[in-house]
């Protein structure tokens, strides 16, 4: 990624770390009070009543986005440090862009889907 | 034991400590450990001893020195496990009967306890670290005037320019060691010191080095280096200010 | 036999980087953001089929996290639930210390100015800013230690 200067990258990465704080630290909030009610389909903290709160969905939503950069520019920083080389940097941008875009496209389905049909 | 100078009694204690010395040797490419046993006064250093060593001992032990006085930074060596220098600590104050003395890590080795610094200086010079000025015909031409200074933008970049290039902090640091072609701590400081000189106008150029992968985002901050610097530059706050510079888009204060 | 140069660096002192907070912090963050990183691949791929990917119900839901549960190992609690215990564990370390990072690097929080040298020296990583940042740190994992331990065992 030599177009985009390290520190952009960088910025980005700890603009998504304070956004993460927050929305990840949501997501973690509503498995309480119970870890194993969190995750049956149905009762009062179950999947479903959390697919019903738009307000949830909005931070799963932006969760996906933030934590994908932060993970995939984390990623290509420690591979970039483990070993360094011209095919090596070109494979890493090149994997990295196409994990981040299967996760993007694959929870985007997932989660639009499922908000339509609810 | 004690001599008198102005009324002050300087107490002069003796001791036999045991050196472990950890040797590369280039012919086999090998390190092994030779031990002595030597004595010395509370008032000698760990150089010193190394020194002591050499002409009673062993002639064949490498030692790479100059000044003795923690000027010239020849003399950085991992002591008890810490990088420092060798002129600057000793044996009395280490606490221990057997110090082990090793070459600088993360530098290849020539002989025994000198190594090669080549790549530090190497990545020293990378970062321009000299003064720019846009106008070189104003630098090197016309020398009728000076470039003023106050007190305050000396404090700024003061601290960072006590550096020595002992090679310490770059072998104390864990990224050099994760990261071969990191600039290392002290490479970087020296960037913030110049690039936070009044009198430099050369911040820019120095950007497209400092940040990259292997400027100052290699850093997470473990802060090794500036715990280990026997002249208390601080590398680690040096890259934090030039992180920070980066982040914000603002210079370095000067 | 004739001399060359040496092509390996001289190894690291391990020693040097276990004894002190800062550096534990940094292997961490390290180690534990590799883990986080994959992990998000494995969880996205995982409740995106427990959702049928786009077309959710209940039978899919409850057949795909009943297989990634696994058998009850203690309480109320799967083996699935111990490796997101785990995993959130990794989650709040990563956390709190990144945020020590941002706050640090970003907002220049803690972080101080160049000044004139007085003996003895001390370096920025021990001067009192950066104390109260990783005991804060260590007092935020231990409360989400406490937190989780009740919501993943006790809930």
């Amino acid at each position: 990624m030599g177009m985009v200067a390290k520190s952009t990258l960088m910025k980005w990465h700890y603009i998504t770390g304070l956004i993460l704080v927050v929305v990840l630290g949501i997501h973690l909030a509503f498995r309480w009070p119970s870890y194993e009610a969190s995750i049956q389909w149905s009762g009062p903290h179950g999947v479903y009543e959390q697919l019903l709160n738009i307000g949830y969905m909005a931070a799963i939503f932006i969760l996906l986005y933030a934590a994908t950069y932060h993970a995939m520019n984390g990623l290509r920083t420690l591979l970039l440090e483990l070993h360094q080389g011209r095919y090596w940097n070109t494979a890493v941008d090149v994997v990295i862009i196409v994990l981040g875009i299967f996760i993007v496209i694959v929870g985007t389905v997932a989660l639009v889907g499922a908000l339509q049909v609810i | 034991m004690s001599s008198v100078k102005a009324g002050l009694k300087i107490e002069v204690k003796r001791g036999t400590f045991t050196f472990r010395v950890k040797r590369y040797d280039p012919k086999t490419g090998d390190y092994r450990w030779s031990e002595y046993k030597v004595e010395v006064t509370n008032r000698q250093t760990v150089l010193d001893a190394l020194l002591k060593i050499k002409s009673t001992q062993d002639a064949t032990l490498a030692v790479r020195y100059s000044c003795r006085m923690g000027i010239c930074g020849s003399c950085a060596m991992v002591i008890n496990g810490v990088p420092r220098l060798a002129c600057e600590t000793k044996p009395f104050e280490l606490g221990t009967d057997v110090i082990t003395v090793e070459p600088l890590s993360n530098l290849k080795p020539i002989k025994d306890l000198v190594v090669d610094m080549d790549e530090f200086f190497e990545k020293h010079k990378s970062v321009k670290p000299w003064l720019i000025r846009r106008d070189e015909g104003e630098q090197f031409e016309k020398l009728d005037s000076y470039y003023v200074q106050t007190e305050e933008q000396l404090i700024n970049y003061l601290e960072f320019a006590y550096c020595i290039k002992c090679g310490a902090c770059y072998s104390a640091c864990p990224m050099v060691f994760l990261n071969k072609n990191y600039l290392g701590p002290q490479a970087l400081a020296a960037a913030y010191r110049w690039s936070a000189d009044n009198r430099d106008e050369g911040y820019v150029l120095r950007l497209k080095v400092i940040d990259s992968d292997n400027g100052v985002w290699s850093c997470h901050y473990s802060g090794t280096c500036s715990k280990v610097c026997p002249k208390g530059v601080d590398p680690a706050l040096a890259i934090n200010l030039l992180k920070k510079s980066l982040l914000t888009g603002k210079p370095p204060a000067r | 036999m004739t001399e060359k140069l040496a092509t390996k660096r001289n190894p690291p002192k391990w020693s040097l980087w276990l004894r002190g907070l800062d550096e534990w912090l940094l292997i961490f963050q390290k180690v534990s953001g590799a883990i986080l990183a994959i992990y998000l691949i494995g969880h996205t791929l995982v409740i995106s089929t427990a959702l049928g990917f786009g077309h959710p119900s209940q039978l899919t839901w409850e057949r795909v996290i009943g297989l990634i549960e696994g058998p009850r190992v203690v309480g109320v609690a799967h083996v699935g639930t111990i490796i997101e215990y785990l995993i959130a564990l990794l989650v709040a370390i990563h956390g709190a210390n990144g945020i020590r990072l941002i706050l640090m690097q970003y907002f220049g929080l803690g972080l101080p100015k160049p000044e004139r040298h007085t003996y003895p020296m001390i370096p920025s990583p021990r001067k009192s800013p950066q104390l109260v940042y990783k005991y804060l740190v260590i007092a935020v994992v231990i409360v989400f230690i406490i937190l989780a331990s009740y919501v993943a065992f006790m809930g």
